[in-house]
């Protein structure tokens, strides 16, 4: 364990030192005080102004739910910026022949800031979320997220070549989060076209309520995670 | 120490490593020597577990590639052909990182200063020259002592005196008794340092012998020398074993005649050029 321990301290290290980084770890914070304050305070003046009973707090789920997939998403945009970084110096694979290891470069750079994310995104959900949510699906939701964003983290890394097309394709990937308004706006079965999307699963878990649709959220998520990774893999070799 | 049987690998569909074998013993120095896109690295990185996917059976320091775990590294070093070095880090915090993650490590500072980088220890790797990383580069993979040690190119784009250095560090680690996989494309290199090379040529060992053998096969030594007849340059080749029977030669010796004369070894490169019918460079 102790290598491994290292080789993610160091991941810190790069993070804590690069001021963009850094910044964007700050970002789910600055959103979460965003929402939590500005949105409840915009429909007052919106319902006010157009003399209606509720404009936005039928949306306010939703919101949630963009909370609950920015932190992760960012944790992990970040780790994948480190990982091309690591990459172009030839660093991933050197770890790869060191007692850290191919698997435990991959869970010091994917599970650990996932893991830290799922746990950041629990407790900024449990103070700023603008909806009531149980503490079991709460955790649910972000534990999904948190899959989410490492399948994210894997696309980044193993479509781009460096930093600057990371930067390039982490723009696109957002398509990624695009399931999650579509069980808002979308009653008929043309929702289903948005179904190997997990987030369009974990958007609809969250309107239904029915838990089963854990089932596809994860699965949906593992394919992505599989399929990526045997890209990665090769790269790493 | 290494144990390669009926090695099979390849990138792609068409075959390129083809049932590749041989042993290395503890305490060897052992040269894969081979012109561009042969398969050193390819072969290194098997080696040393990078690669998976192969077919056929790789024993090293007694455990089998692929079923080997992280604690199989605390024995093996590895210079890759390319530095793979933080670059915003300093040398010095390279190497402290780097030392972390084994269970013992040797003295940074004496490292660095057996290369003559002691004095850069605190400049960023970024502001390295490529001769400086590779020097960094190397001592890396001797920070954690192992018992062996998989070069690739160590030498390629240093300066003589500095090749010089690290030359002597190699043989220092043989000395030591570990077990060292050199690849090179220089056959200067390869002859004064390795026990044994390998010819790679299109992922296929073509000879694999002592240097010395390889030469010697190849027949022995020979004389050329020039003399002048009526006016003409004349040049003659006598086998270095043949020349009492020269008589040609041994008249010019007696009557100061030579114009010139000079002994010519095939080197490592001729041996190779005629085995492979290819150039290593
Ligand atoms: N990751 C890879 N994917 C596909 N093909 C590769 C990969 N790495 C190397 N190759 C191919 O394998 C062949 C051997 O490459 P390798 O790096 O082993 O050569 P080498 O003998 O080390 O050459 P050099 O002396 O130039 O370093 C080349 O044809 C190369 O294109
Ligand atoms: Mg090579």
């Amino acid at each position: 364990m102790r290598p491994l321990f290292h080789c993610f301290h160091i991941f810190l290290r790069q993070i804590s030192r690069d001021s963009m980084l850094f910044a964007v770890l700050t970002a789910p914070v600055l959103t979460a005080c965003a929402f939590r304050f500005g949105i409840p305070y915009a429909e007052v003046l919106l319902c006010a102004y157009f003399d209606k009973v509720s404009i936005l707090s039928g949306y306010y789920l939703l919101f949630d739910l963009f909370l609950a997939v920015m932190t992760p998403y960012m944790f992990c945009f970040a780790s994948s910026m480190v990982m091309l970084t690591e990459l172009d110096e030839n660093m991933a694979r050197y770890m790869a022949v060191t007692p850290v290891g191919k698997q435990g470069y991959i869970m010091s750079r994917l599970v650990f800031p996932g893991t830290i994310a799922f746990i950041v995104s629990v407790i900024l959900m449990h103070f700023f979320s603008l909806t009531m949510w149980s503490a079991p699906f709460m955790t649910l939701t972000c534990f999904l997220t948190s899959l989410l964003s490492i399948a994210v983290s894997l696309l980044l890394v193993s479509f781009s070549h460096n930093r600057v097309e990371g930067m390039a394709l982490a723009k696109l990937s957002g398509m990624i989060m695009l399931g999650l308004p579509v069980p808002f706006f979308l009653f008929s079965r043309t929702q289903y076209l948005f179904c190997i999307l997990p987030s369009f699963w974990i958007a609809k878990l969250c309107v239904d309520g029915n838990l089963l649709l854990t089932i596809p959220a994860v699965l949906t998520s593992l394919l992505w995670i599989l399929v990526l990774y045997g890209r990665f893999e090769k790269i790493l070799s | 120490m290494i144990s390669v049987k009926n090695l099979n690998f390849s990138y792609t569909r068409t075959p390129f490593i083809k049932n590749v074998g041989f042993e290395v013993k503890t305490g060897e120095i052992f040269g894969f020597l081979g012109p561009s896109g042969a398969g050193k690295s390819t072969l290194q990185k098997i080696l040393t577990g990078l690669l998976t996917g192969f077919k056929g059976s790789v024993l090293v320091n007694g455990e089998a590639i692929g079923q080997h775990n992280n604690s199989f590294y605390e024995n093996i070093g590895v210079d890759f052909e390319f530095p793979s070095l933080y670059e915003k880090l300093t040398a010095y915090e390279n190497l402290k990182f780097f030392a972390s993650l084994y269970q013992k490590h040797r003295d940074i500072n004496t490292l660095l200063s057996k290369v003559g980088l002691l004095n850069d220890a605190n400049k960023k790797v970024s502001d390295f020259s490529k001769g400086m990383k590779s020097r960094l580069n190397f001592i890396k993979a001797l920070l954690h002592d192992p018992q062996v040690l998989f070069l690739d190119e160590p030498t390629s784009g240093l300066d003589p005196s500095n090749a010089r250095v690290m030359k002597d560090l190699i043989l220092n680690e043989k000395a030591k008794g570990k077990t060292i996989i050199l690849t090179t494309h220089n056959m200067y290199d390869a002859t004064e340092l390795c026990d044994r090379v390998a010819f790679i040529v299109d992922g296929n060992i073509k000879a694999l012998d002592t240097p010395r053998n390889l030469i010697m096969k190849r027949g022995a030594s020979k004389i050329a020398y020039t003399y002048s007849d009526s006016g003409r340059e004349i040049k003659m080749e006598v086998p270095l074993n043949k020349t009492s029977e020269d008589e040609t030669f041994l008249r010019l010796i007696r009557t100061n005649c030579l114009l010139s004369i000079h002994s010519g070894e095939p080197t490592l490169n001729d041996i190779f050029v005629e085995l492979t019918g290819r150039q290593l460079q």
